[in-house]
């Protein structure tokens, strides 16, 4: 007698290794809640959303802080009183940490808005280029 | 060509160096090495892990307010190619870059003597402390006590049977 087929053994591997991907990431990050679901306007959008058949609960129950869908609006209540809920409130009170940060960091800012008229632009970088403090 | 910052720990990345990742929003992250991915990975906030520049930025440890630093910007401004605008621009990058070395020195020797002195003063307060609590503490006295008297005690010594002589020991010859 052979050898029995035995692939799919080591499926536990295979789900790490999935697990691990970056692309594997929730719905939102913290900066994209905090900078745009936030929001007053996009708030309400999202708590009052259409009937959506895929979604749990029918999207009808939405955590914005957690970007979480519940199946009830009860589950939505408990929710919101749990420990899970409260510890992202926490973080979400203290600024994102956005790409902007990374570069200002590394001492690459950024120029604030273009200027509409540029008199002169070689003249005008010439000159800022040569003053130093 | 263009040299990007690392999104964890803001170190210049090279071209043909590190990795990006393109979140469905279009934002790409850019990383030096693998530990940064995978510090991202772990949703580690770089303003609380030790050895990134955002730690020492926000903890106080580096410059963040000074002319010198203003001079880095991403313009987005294509600029015509000028032979004395390249050549003075040249120049004061340079020039920049001595005045930020010594001024980045200056304001570590600065952090460092303000450390110094707080140590000291913490030092100072610990003796102190570690004085007046030594003074609570009551010697023992041996008057009032009660002191043990350890008396000698004679112990009659045992012969062994393996000890020569006395007509106790045992030979090994034969009579």
């Amino acid at each position: 007698m052979g050898r029995l087929r035995r692939s799919r053994a080591h499926h536990a591997r295979r789900d790490i290794h999935r697990a691990a991907r970056t692309r594997a990431r929730p719905a939102r990050d913290l900066d994209q809640i905090q900078l745009i679901d936030l929001e007053p306007e996009k708030r309400s959008t999202l708590e009052a959303q259409p009937l959506n058949h895929e979604l749990p609960g029918l999207g009808q129950h939405y955590c914005v802080e957690c970007a979480r869908y519940m199946e009830t609006d009860a589950a939505l209540q408990t929710h919101w009183k749990s420990k899970v809920h409260k510890r992202r409130c926490k973080q979400l009170r203290e600024p994102a940490y956005t790409i902007e940060e990374s570069e200002r960091a590394a001492g690459l800012g950024r120029e604030e808005r273009r200027p509409t008229v540029r008199p002169a632009p070689e003249m005008e970088r010439g000159t800022e280029m040569a003053v130093v403090p | 060509m263009r040299i990007e910052k690392c999104f964890f720990c803001s170190v210049s990345i090279y071209p043909g160096h590190g990795s990006a990742f393109v979140r469905n929003d279009s934002k790409v992250f850019r990383f030096c090495t693998s530990k940064c991915h995978k510090n991202f990975k772990m949703k580690r906030n770089p303003r609380k892990v030790r050895w990134t520049k955002a730690f020492r930025k926000a903890a106080g440890k580096e410059m963040t307010v000074d002319s010198t630093i203003d001079f880095e910007k991403r313009r987005n401004i294509p600029v015509r190619y000028d032979r004395e605008l390249i050549q003075t621009t040249i120049k004061a990058m340079k020039r920049v870059g001595e005045i930020k070395k010594r001024r980045e020195h200056a304001f570590w020797k600065n952090r460092m003597t303000i450390a110094k002195d707080k140590q000291r003063a913490d030092r100072t307060k610990k003796l102190e402390a570690a004085k007046s609590s030594m003074m609570l503490i009551e010697p023992e006295s041996r008057e009032n006590g009660r002191v043990r008297i350890r008396e000698k005690i004679k112990v009659a010594k045992a012969r062994s049977a393996l000890v020569q002589g006395e007509d106790r020991s045992m030979g090994m010859d034969l009579d």
